[in-house]
Order: C-alpha cells, then structure tokens, then sequence
C-alpha cells in the first residue's frame, strides 16, 4: 500500500504540549471526534431521535453502534458503556432483530416514560413495583423465571401483566427481554429507513456518496427518522464502509 | 531513534526497548517489496505456510493440488533482489503426493528433518526432508482441516488433528498410533493449537461455533469453553448461550506468550481471550470479515510493542493492534482470497499465500538516506552541505 507518511508507532511521536488547545468556538460537529466522552456523545445524538413520531410515548433510543460512527476505539467505548450501566444511569435493551444490534436509553427517560404510558391502568402497581426493585439492581438484558420468582418475588401473574404491559418481551419458554413498550414501531421504521438509505447509496454511481452529500438530500416517505440517525446507523454497523477523501467522507457500499 | 541508540549506549534504557521499538517501526512499515519474490511453483491456491522456528530459514507451503514445496528464505546474493528459491517440491508426480488438496503443513518443531502435512484425502502424512518420502502415514475417516504439533512439548510428541468428525485426535510420533481422542465437540473440528507456554493445553475450534480448551493428561472432558458473553446468559439468544462465535469459528492464534487467545469466527467477528481463565476480554476489533469455510490461518507478531496481529480478510491482510483492536492498516496486494500468513519473527517480515498461487513478502521499508550524505558523499569532503543560495556559482576554480 502506497502511504505518503508512514506509520508510526507511539513511541517515536514527540508529545508537545499544546497549551489553549482545549477551548472549541462554535458548535462541535457531532462527526467528529473529541476526547472520548460517551456520555456527552449519547446526549447528541439523542437529540436526533423523532419524539414527535410517537406522540412523545418513546424514550429516545440511541443504537450501540452509532457510537461507533463517531469514536474510533470501540473497546474504550464499550467500557465506558459498561461503567455508565453499572453505575445506573443508562440501560441496554436487545432489540431482536439483530443478534448485535442494542438500544441505548436513559433510566431516568425510560422510567418516565414507562410510568407515564402506565397512567391509569391496571398493570401499573406491578410496573411500579418492576422498576422499582428490579432495575437498579439487576443490569442483564433478560430475566429467566426462576430468578423473576424466586429473587424479585414475583407472582406468575405479575410477569403476565408486565408482559402486557410490554416491559417484558417473550425470549423464550421461562425467560423474558426487558424491552420498551411500544418500540414494535420503532424498530419496524429503523429497518425500513435503513433500508431506504441503503438504497439510495447503492444506486449512487459507482455505489459511493459523500456522506455531507448525503446528509442534504431529500428523503422518500420510507424514511420516517431524521438521516443522520441512519447515517450513523450504517456507518456504525459496518454496512458502508467510510473512506476519507480530499472533498471530505465518502460512504461506499460494501457487497460480499 | 538516536535517543534510544544513545540511551542504550549509556546503559539508561533496557537493551530490549531499543529491539522493540525497531520491531514495532519495522512491523508498521510493511510493505511490498520489488527485491523481494517468492518462487512460484504451485499452480493452486496456496493453503498453508509454516516457517520453521529454528533458524527462521526454510518455509514449507501445501497447496490445493496437494503439492508440497520447501523454500530458502535466505538471501546469500549480496544482491537486494532476490527470489526466494524452491529448495525440494513433492509435486504431483511423486508417487507419495496427497490425492486431494494440503490443507496444514507444519515443520518438526526441533529441527528441520521432518515434517507432517495433512490433507483433504483424510490422511496425515510425516515426511523425511532429505528422501521426501513419507515416514508414516495416519489415516483417518473424514478430511483433516488441521493439525498441530507443540512447539516446546519435550515430555511428549503428540500431534492433534482436527477432521471432519467431532472428535480429536491425537497421534503419538514415537509410536506411530492414535493414542487419545477428546469428545466434547457436536461439529467439524476446524482448528487446532497448542499452547507456547504449558505443553499440555490445546486448543480446539469447531463448526458448532465453540471453542474447548484442553489439557491432554485429564481424562474426563474440557477444561472449558470460550464463552463470548463471559456467563452474562442474558446477553444472547438461549441458543447461543456458551458459544465462543455466532457461527464457525475458524480461526485460532495464541499470542507468543501464550497468555491470550485469538479466534475468529464466520460471524465476522474476532476475540481475544485470557487464556488462563478463558474470559472474553472485549476488546473490539469491528468487522472482520470472514467466509473461509475451512480454517483460517491467523498470526501474532513477536516482540513488538504494541503486538499485532494479522488476519488475511478477503483478498487482503488486515493488520490489528491486539489489545486496543485498533486497525492498523490493509496490506493489500493479493488478487484473489488470501487464505494464510506467517509472521517471520527475526526480520519482521511477513509471507501470505492465496488463491492467486502467489506468495508475497511483506518486507519493512527501509529508511531512505539522507539527501546530505549523498552530497558529501559524491564529494568527497568533510564539509556540510552548503545551502544552493550560498554556492559560489560565479567564481572560476582557478582563483
């Protein structure tokens, strides 16, 4: 591979202290990349989800791999996943139509709007009652029965109603995802957008676009979420690959 | 650079940082090279290479046509360019060739006089250097995808193979038989290794997306299975629960010390494992893409820091930092798939075989010369170089 700088290995590079380097004017782009502040990353790119698609029933969702679109170390990314979790402000749900792909939300968010979708309804003493104990101490993504009754003392027909509820999904016989009621939707127009978006790429010619490009043009009625959150989307899951070039990043399909 | 030469000089810097630093400079220098070729005598993808570890002298390659060719890396030209010579070919006309396609070599890890091949036409053969004849032939009932002998074992002589049915086996060199099989797979077994650092561990890779890691002395099963959630059931779907990959995994690598696994799996994902406790570290390397249906053969860099670890993907070698799973670059150069590499620890370089029937060298760049000492040196004097605006271009020499 021709490489007009070679590489160099951390040892070599001089680390010159730059001093004032750290104030930014103006507003940080979220395509590029800071220090590593996963917290700061999430609360952008929550701004992007639709709230007004759902009648403000939805938390905001974030997918795992959208972080990914815009930090490059992925293992420092999923560390600091993992302590935002242990430490219980933020929750991870399987979202089931891909075997990696994981929502991100705010326990905050999400208990507000789950209690809030639960008004005046049967099922929300044991809604209630399931955030309560379960969340702040339990931080899997799927709960199997014995631990629901034997752990959390729940009743048989307590997991029926949180399942009605939709904060249980069926995994299979005797085990449950914690989900987000309502998310059937969610999911139905993420796959359908990512598609549309995939497909605007591919019948690009030579099956590339700027990605700046792409972020300014109009979008079919298939895509009902904003385009940056499927730019992120397709870029974090590997579905593009993301080539930087002189005129800025170019996505280019990638077909096995 | 001088600061290391001159801290080593002075005894302020441990001899080793001054290796590693080079090792690693050269490691992410890699490229190919015009001086440097690789006969081509197969007319078949290329399926496997092994260099040998003692002298780092002789590489062996086994082919889709069953052909086995031993080349001399040694460069006694005292020329640049220089094509690495077959030395000895056991080429299809052979009467103890392989029927089908070579899917492992391996040199005899204490000196170059052997050698074992095992092939799709479900026998492992261990070859004399000097008559390239077959010394023993073992067979089996299904196609070997792999063997394995330990590279520092001294109180046995096992090898193990992988085939096409679930069990391992392991043949006895000293005495020519099947002395154990370990149950425990339900899949193809599609590689196997030992481990560098204790000559009893191995480790197995299947179809059935596990991986088992062995010690060969125990009689009863596994010692454990390489689980991708780390015990964490919740994360995956019931069927996946204890599963190293989502699909095959075919592709092992212990790293030189022996310390952490790698293993790759057609889930286009690669893992790197502690070995001693069998923990999925989560170091995340993105997609690596990954369609081999048979084994993959994956390398470690040695000495360098930080390692790295190279991964033929589609037809060209990915090379990742091993524990930030950082990519570091694409060696791109193969026309077809790229199905092995061998990392040559003493020069850095690095040798990958493919479908293209090509072999090619990975050479380190060498540093250029300075632009100066060309000057002085066409010169002849001991003066530095003289800025063009200052040169006396007017005045006559016979002043």
């Amino acid at each position: 591979m021709n490489r007009k700088r070679a590489l160099i290995s951390d040892t070599f590079k001089v680390n010159k202290r730059r001093v004032g380097n750290e104030k930014q004017f103006g507003a940080v782009n979220i395509g590029e990349a800071g220090p590593l502040d996963v917290k700061a990353t999430l609360q952008d790119l929550m701004t992007l989800f639709p709230r007004k698609l759902f009648n403000d029933a939805l938390p905001q969702i974030v997918l795992k791999h959208q972080l990914y679109s815009i930090h490059n170390d992925r293992t420092q990314v999923d560390r600091q996943l993992s302590d935002l979790r242990e430490q219980g402000e933020l929750l991870m749900f399987q979202l089931g139509f891909d075997a990696e792909a994981f929502g991100l939300v705010f326990a905050a968010d999400y208990k507000a709007k789950v209690l809030a979708g639960e008004e005046g309804r049967g099922t929300r003493g044991t809604v209630d009652k399931f955030l309560e104990k379960v969340l702040p101490s339990c931080k899997d993504l799927s709960f199997n029965k014995e631990k629901m009754l034997k752990e959390f003392l729940f009743t048989d027909s307590e997991i029926t109603q949180l399942v009605k509820s939709g904060v249980l999904t069926v995994r299979d016989a005797g085990s449950w995802w914690l989900s987000i009621p309502n998310s059937g939707r969610f999911t139905k127009y993420l796959i359908q957008g990512r598609k549309a978006v995939l497909g605007m790429v591919k019948k690009s010619k030579y099956n590339e676009v700027l990605k700046a490009e792409l972020e300014e043009r109009q979008t079919n009625s298939q895509v009902k979420f904003q385009i940056k959150y499927h730019i992120h989307d397709i870029i974090g899951a590997e579905l593009v690959e993301c080539i930087p070039t002189t005129s800025g990043t170019v996505l280019r399909c990638v077909d096995y | 650079m001088l600061g290391f030469l001159t801290a080593r000089q002075a005894g302020l810097d441990d001899p080793l940082r001054l290796r590693r630093a080079e090792s690693t400079r050269r490691v992410l220098n890699l490229e190919l090279n015009h001086d440097r070729d690789v006969d081509r005598i197969h007319n078949n993808g290329i399926n496997t290479i092994d260099i040998e570890v003692i002298e780092g002298r002789y590489m062996l390659s086994g082919g889709a046509d069953g052909v086995i060719v031993v080349y001399d890396l040694e460069n006694n030209s005292r020329k640049p360019q220089y094509t690495c010579k077959a030395v000895c070919t056991v080429g299809r006309s052979s009467q103890y060739v392989h029927r089908f396609s070579v899917e492992t070599v391996q040199w005899y890890p204490h000196d170059t006089g052997m050698f074992v091949s095992s092939s799709f036409d479900k026998t492992m053969k261990v070859w004399d250097t000097e008559t390239l004849k077959p010394a023993e032939v073992f067979q089996f009932e299904g196609n070997v995808y792999c063997h394995h002998m330990s590279p520092i074992a001294r109180k046995h002589s096992l090898i193990a193979v992988g085939t096409k049915d679930q069990k391992v086996q392991l043949c006895d060199l000293k005495s020519g038989s099947r002395i154990q099989v370990l149950q425990g797979h339900r899949g193809e077994v599609l590689s196997v290794r030992w481990s560098p650092r204790y000559e009893h561990i191995l480790a197995t890779a299947s179809t059935d997306s596990r991986v088992l890691v062995w010690d060969v002395r125990r009689a009863s099963g596994s010692l454990f299975s390489l689980d991708q959630h780390n015990g964490d059931k919740s994360k995956a779907s019931s069927e996946a629960v204890n599963t190293a990959h989502n699909g095959r995994v075919n592709g092992l690598c212990f790293t030189v010390d022996g310390l952490y696994l790698l293993t790759t799996g057609t889930d286009d994902r690669m893992r790197l494992w502690n070995s001693a406790n069998g923990k999925n570290t989560l170091v995340n390397y993105g997609k690596v893409s990954n369609e081999s249906r048979k084994g993959l053969k994956i390398t470690v860099s040695r000495s360098c820091s930080p390692e790295f670890v190279f991964v033929p993907c589609g037809s060209s070698v990915a090379v990742y930092t091993l524990h930030t799973g950082e990519l570091v670059t694409m060696l791109r150069g193969h026309y077809n798939n790229v199905d092995c590499c061998q990392f040559h620890p003493d020069y850095q370089e690095l040798y990958s075989g493919g479908k293209d029937c090509n072999i090619l060298a990975w050479v380190p760049v060498v540093r250029p010369p300075d632009v100066e000492e060309e000057g002085t040196a066409a010169k002849g004097g001991s003066q530095a170089t003289v800025n063009p605006a200052f040169e006396d271009a007017w005045s006559s020499d016979e002043d």
